[in-house]
């Protein structure tokens, strides 16, 4: 069955355009869209990054927090716009920054949208508001009650609570919810997450049974564009995943495969740490937060304990979603990536 | 001196248990007498769901308390018939998956799955059992709009109800065990024996003989027998045992469903006080169910304390309000335990970390239901809940529940004596004869080896007839 969708527009907005997903998607639309791409940027270095995907490519340097330098992103003469929305941050320098950024930078985005006339407007938001599976075979379904993770979680969720207030007021957004996601384009530090299974040393707890559900990054692309073009209600949002939630082990053993098949040697993990540890970094991440504190490794090693796994089927019905990539080929092309990049894993 | 009865059969309660067992024998030709600690009231005499059938029909008024952090309420029929006179009626069949779990992990005999539904097709038959021909309740139809909203799996239960004078559910008539199987029994010579409870049975080297009963006045009452059924529920059959010295397993293995509740508000009337929801939301299922309870204005009182202070101004809109609950299959067990000098066993349970974050989730979803129902207000039953108006609000009720400030109860209780052949996990074997004795016999919810997932009376009634047909074949 194929689903109807709306023309390409003359532009699209994308913000985040240097992130990891902003650089895929801006890499996707490139290649199968007509149209000028106007990508916000932060700064003259991720200006020039984004300019060498392809001359098309229009940065503008702004800030989602400042919302007088948004104006630049549009240009009421260049047609039909659409805006795909995946600036946030996730591990911030400091704990004001989710709020500054997720919550308070995503109304001046969509402030700006609505002032530009922009025909329809896709958020990206996340699995944090809506925190954790109760038991391990319980999936998220799309429409799920809040219950935010922790400072980022919470930041998100009034992210999408502006969504639903600029529907309110007559804006076509919708909303994609994509969980963890993997894959090329990867930020330094997600590097450490193949070292530490090449190294045998990536934290499993109490046996590595817990679900997650994870995102190929152009799995995620293609559900971001499917949102855009798809003709729904306004209003809509829907999880963004691979096909199934993964178990724990099955990540860890994945990835060492897919490290092995390219050519590097993985130790075995032997890394087992009970429950109690997770229980403990959890406890420990919240105590930070309440304090504005952030701490990245704390908060990864408080959440891996966590069954956090989402059904996909409502993207697949409303808006023809299929996730072409699984695990372990996501892996492999991850990995390889990361080696043209000269990263050292 | 008191009085005597000799009988070659005692059957201890009269519920859905006892009353199928009691049908069985009487119609088989043995000398059987039931023995009844509640009074008999007829369908009608009272309305159902009011506080005067609490009071009358209810062991201790109403409520008895599991204790244990947090502490679960629980009720219990007290009367002839039992629980069937005066719960919801709700009737569904444990799934095959149930059946195969309780053979396997208990090693019960002769527990085919076929021949358990073909028990079940006799019970439908027997209580008409059936889904509510006409109009459905306004609550009821609330609930099945809010799953249907969210695309959430949902059914009607079907109940053990008649429509003889009109197709809409208000005018369902309760086919309970006194309409059913009690005159069954008793047409087949069955005596019963209501307001009196038994104390304890004299087993001597496992074999009991006689049991000692206390009838309303207070007088003393003794019963001869050469077999003897317990059929008092789940909490008082593994009391009774143990009263009269046996235990083991007996009343270890304490099983519910767990449930919280909410009190929504709907823009309209939507309250039917003496009548309950049929629908059931499933999407979750076995782990999580929802439906609706018990509405009449205490009800809804009682729903609401836990947060009187924000919650009372509410009260008086009682027609526009309607409680619904969330039932969890719980990984926690409890125990009962008969103490000496006291009438009722201590009851203990404990919920796990799972169970709690379970409840928690499904107490957030329920509201999600109530809201795409269309609910004004919904009123979650916990000490500091908010009032949830719209999506933010659920937020603020995921962080402030906690299920030690709620008000768990729950209404299926069994698994104090499971039945099978394995007796490291067994107390009985797998047609419900007490180990350790050769005539003490147990054939109530207490042998369901753990919770179904579902109404779980539909199960008790069913074994209850397979293991009442193994006994009249085995005396022959």
């Amino acid at each position: 069955m194929t689903i109807p969708r709306r023309p390409t527009p003359d532009t699209t907005v994308v913000t985040g355009a240097a992130g990891w997903l902003g650089t895929a998607l801006v890499h996707h639309l490139v290649g199968t869209r007509d149209g000028a791409i106007v990508a916000l940027v932060t700064d003259p270095s991720e200006a020039d990054r984004v300019r060498a995907v392809d001359e098309r490519v229009t940065p503008v340097i702004g800030d989602v927090r400042d919302r007088a330098s948004l104006d630049a992103l549009f240009d009421d003469d260049h047609g039909v716009t659409d805006v795909l929305h995946t600036a946030g941050v996730i591990h911030p320098a400091t704990f004001d920054d989710f709020e500054a950024v997720n919550h308070v930078g995503t109304r001046h985005v969509l402030d700006a949208a609505r002032t530009h006339g922009v025909r329809r407007f896709v958020h990206v938001s996340s699995n944090s508001p809506f925190g954790t599976n109760p038991h391990p075979t319980d999936r998220f379904r799309n429409d799920e009650p809040y219950a935010p993770y922790l400072g980022y979680g919470r930041s998100k969720m009034q992210g999408e609570l502006a969504v639903f207030e600029a529907v309110e007021a007559g804006l076509d957004a919708v909303i994609v919810r994509p969980p963890w996601f993997y894959g090329p384009h990867q930020p330094p530090r997600q590097t450490t997450f193949f070292r530490m299974v090449r190294t045998g040393r990536f934290p499993v707890f109490a046996g590595g049974h817990q679900r997650r559900s994870m995102a190929y990054v152009d799995n995620l692309v293609q559900g971001v564009e499917l949102a855009e073009l798809v003709e729904t209600e306004p209003g809509r949002a829907w999880w963004i995943a691979d096909e199934r939630p993964y178990e724990v082990r099955e990540i860890v053993e994945t990835v060492g495969r897919a490290l092995t098949d390219e050519g590097f040697d993985v130790a075995p993990n032997r890394f087992r740490v009970p429950d109690v540890v997770g229980r403990l970094a959890e406890r420990a991440d919240s105590l930070l937060q309440s304090r504005g504190i952030y701490h990245q490794q704390v908060h990864v090693l408080g959440e891996m304990n966590k069954n956090i796994a989402c059904d996909i089927s409502a993207a697949r019905d409303e808006l023809g979603y299929e996730p072409a990539i699984e695990l372990y080929e996501g892996m492999r092309r991850s990995i390889r990536w990361c080696i043209d990049q000269g990263l050292e894993l | 001196m008191g009085t005597h009865h000799d009988c070659d059969v005692l059957i201890v309660g009269s519920g859905a248990g006892g009353a199928p067992t009691a049908a069985v024998l009487a119609e088989a030709g043995l000398d059987v007498l039931v023995v009844e600690e509640g009074p008999w009231v007829d369908q009608g005499a009272v309305t159902p769901f009011s506080l005067e059938q609490m009071e009358r029909q209810y062991r201790n008024g109403g409520l008895t308390v599991a204790l244990g952090r947090p502490s679960i309420a629980y009720t219990e029929g007290r009367c002839a018939g039992g629980g069937t006179e005066v719960n919801s009626g709700l009737y569904r069949r444990p799934s095959e998956q149930t059946l195969e779990r309780w053979r396997e992990g208990w090693a019960i005999r002769d527990f085919a799955t076929g021949d358990f539904m073909a028990l079940c097709d006799e019970v439908e038959s027997a209580l008409s059992v059936q889904t509510v021909p006409g109009r459905h309740t306004p609550a009821s139809e609330r609930l099945r709009a809010g799953a249907a909203a969210l695309g959430w799996a949902h059914d009607e239960i079907p109940r053990w109800m008649t429509y003889p004078e009109g197709d809409d559910a208000e005018s369902g008539q309760r086919q309970s065990m006194t309409r059913t199987y009690l005159p069954r029994a008793i047409a087949a010579g069955a005596r019963v024996l209501t307001d009196t409870r038994v104390d304890r049975l004299i087993v001597d080297r496992g074999h009991a003989f006689r049991a000692e009963l206390t009838d309303a006045e207070g007088g003393p009452v003794t019963v001869d027998f050469a077999d003897v059924i317990v059929c008092a529920g789940a909490i008082h059959s593994p009391a009774l045992l143990q009263r009269s010295g046996l235990r083991g397993l007996i009343g270890r293995g304490l099983a519910v469903h767990p449930t919280v509740k909410l009190a929504a508000r709907f823009g309209e009337a939507v309250n039917v006080s003496d009548d309950v929801p049929v629908h059931q939301v499933k999407e979750f299922a076995p782990e999580l169910s929802f439906g609706g309870s018990a509405s009449h204005p205490g009800l809804i009182a009682l729903a609401l304390t836990d947060a009187w202070s924000t919650m009372r101004d509410a009260i008086t809109a009682w027609p526009e309000i309607a409680v619904y609950y969330a039932a969890i299959t719980s990984q926690g067990r409890g125990r009962v335990q008969a103490l000496p000098g006291f009438r009722d066993p201590l009851v203990t349970y404990r919920l796990t970390r799972r169970d709690r974050d379970v409840l928690g989730r499904g107490l957030a979803r329920l509201t999600q239901v109530m809201l795409a129902a269309g609910a004004r207000e919904v009123y979650p039953s916990f000490r500091h809940a908010p009032i949830v108006r719209n999506r933010a609000d659920l937020a603020t009720l995921s962080d402030r529940f906690s299920a030690t400030a709620a008000s768990v109860m729950t209404v299926h209780l069994c698994s104090t004596v499971p039945m099978g052949d394995d007796p490291e996990v067994a107390a009985a074997d797998s047609h419900g004869r007490v180990f350790g004795t050769d005539n003490v016999h147990v054939n109530d919810a207490s042998l369901l080896p753990d919770a179904p997932g579902v109404n779980p009376q539909a199960s008790v009634m069913a074994v209850a007839l397979r293991n009442a047909r193994r006994f009249v074949e085995a005396r022959r």
